[in-house]
């Protein structure tokens, strides 16, 4: 209680609230969501400092960043870096997972000219599209956002044309015009299959009582900024047939003593015809998007 | 305060154009039942009135809803307000702002001034009397210098009504 001072407590003029919780004296009287709100308070400031999507840096930038913290963590990330070279940082909005996909794959469909991949992608977004359409949603509100996504695929690859540059890439992922706009579509399509699939994802969606799934998608998906967690992933990954891995990096250890990081591959329960496209090395899947999470931050991984 | 208030805004983008053009097309076609919107040049200030629904306290009451929608429409939430004299309502301030998630952090692009209208019905509809929010009278105070509700820390703490 002797940190009262300390909290940050909002001036009167900026926290008219309902019932404004700031005014309580008691720590135990502070809920999840006054600490939810300050979560929010600190990624306005974060993101005015970083872009959406940063440079690629080497992995022992990450080193740096730990020098003097967990031994565990630090470990890790030497286990890391013999896999992995480098990084590219997103911001930490609630938008990360979404904007690292979103990177990620462009940058891969850039550098690879995978011309029968834009094509396949292309068949699953207008599933995606009769999907929402199905559930009844107007064409309207999520038109300009599929429109803006298909023309960033085709700009990647443009067939006859030169495409974009690497840098060009870079900018237009960090305008807002554009970012936020495909990262709104990767959002629809996610909703859309939580919803389509219902049944299959209600088990997962808990900790929210009284809640549906529609109700879970109204207020954890489609709102810009909510974070993404299993549920999220899983969905678009199946809902435009492209596997991620996500690698883990946290103080946990195993009591064997010996350090790993832990990953899964989040792998598309669709057509098989997907499957057999993507998997590269024989019965081994191996996703050309890798994500590093580190507890509540998704960022991008280089493989070596 | 950060000056995103009415006065200050800017013109609307051309995505924001398009999209609320559709959206007033699919209005005349389909308005919410209990709303009036009369369509004016101005696509960037919707005024909209509600009917209070039969069977509710509100019945045979009619009130305006003035929408101001951001350049960056849809991305970003419309400013929604009631106009003088706003509904007696406990999430309803007596200058006409209005405390309901969609309208600030759970806004979403996939919702329409449509999805808007009939959440701001149910709620209406819901109210068990006709009473202003406790802190009615601070908050008014705290927003004189015409601030926007979008501008508000909102807490919302209450999904019963």
């Amino acid at each position: 209680m002797e940190n009262q001072d300390e909290i940050p407590v909002e001036p009167e003029t900026e926290s008219s609230t309902f019932i404004s919780a700031y005014e309580d004296d008691d720590w135990s009287n502070y809920k999840d969501s006054d600490v939810m709100l300050q979560q929010s308070a600190i990624w306005e400031e974060d993101a005015a400092k970083s872009p959406f999507v940063g440079d690629k840096e080497p992995l022992s930038s990450l080193e740096a960043e730990y020098k003097s913290g967990s031994p565990i963590l630090l470990e890790k990330i030497k286990v890391l870096s013999e896999h992995y070279a480098a990084i590219r940082r997103t911001r930490g909005d609630g938008n990360c997972f979404f904007r690292s996909f979103m990177f990620s794959y462009l940058e891969h469909l850039l550098e690879s000219q995978d011309v029968a991949e834009v094509e396949r992608i292309k068949r699953n977004v207008e599933k995606c599209r009769k999907t929402l359409q199905g559930l009844g949603y107007a064409d309207f509100t999520f038109e300009d956002f599929f429109a803006l996504f298909i023309e960033q695929l085709e700009s990647v690859i443009t067939g006859n044309e030169a495409p974009i540059s690497h840098d060009e890439l870079v900018v237009r992922s960090r305008d807002q015009s554009v970012s936020d706009y495909v990262v709104m579509f990767f959002r629809f399509v996610t909703s859309g299959e939580i919803r389509k699939r219902s049944e299959f994802f209600e088990p997962f969606i808990f900790g929210l009582a009284n809640s549906t799934v529609e109700q879970f998608c109204k207020t954890s998906v489609e709102p810009m900024g909510e974070e993404s967690d299993h549920v999220h992933i899983t969905a678009l990954s199946d809902a435009l047939g492209v596997p991620i891995r996500v690698v883990y990096l946290d103080r946990s250890s195993c009591d064997s003593g010996g350090v790993s990081v832990n990953h899964h591959d989040f792998v598309p329960a669709c057509d098989e015809v997907d499957k057999a496209s993507t998997s590269s090395s024989g019965s081994e899947t191996n996703p050309f998007i890798v994500l590093l999470y580190r507890p509540g931050h998704y960022d991008i991984l280089y493989r070596k | 305060m950060t000056g995103s208030s009415v006065s200050s805004r800017k013109v609307l983008s051309k995505i924001a154009t398009n999209r609320l053009q559709k959206e007033l097309t699919e209005w005349q076609i389909n308005p919410p039942s209990g709303f009036t919107h009369r369509v004016t040049d101005n696509l960037q200030r919707w005024v909209i009135e509600v009917n209070g629904a039969q069977g509710t306290i509100y019945a045979n009451e009619k009130y305006q809803l003035q929408v101001d929608f951001p350049e960056n429409y849809p991305m970003e939430a419309p400013q929604v307000i009631f106009l003088h004299p706003a509904p007696l309502h406990p999430h309803i301030y007596s200058n006409g702002h209005i405390c309901l998630d969609i309208l600030y952090d759970s806004w979403s692009p996939a919702m329409t001034v449509g999805s808007i209208c009939i959440s701001i019905l149910s709620m209406l509809s819901s109210s068990p009397a006709k009473e202003r929010p406790e802190d009615n009278d601070r908050y008014v105070k705290n927003c004189r210098n015409g601030r926007s509700p979008k501008e508000t820390r909102w807490w919302f703490h209450d999904d019963k009504v």
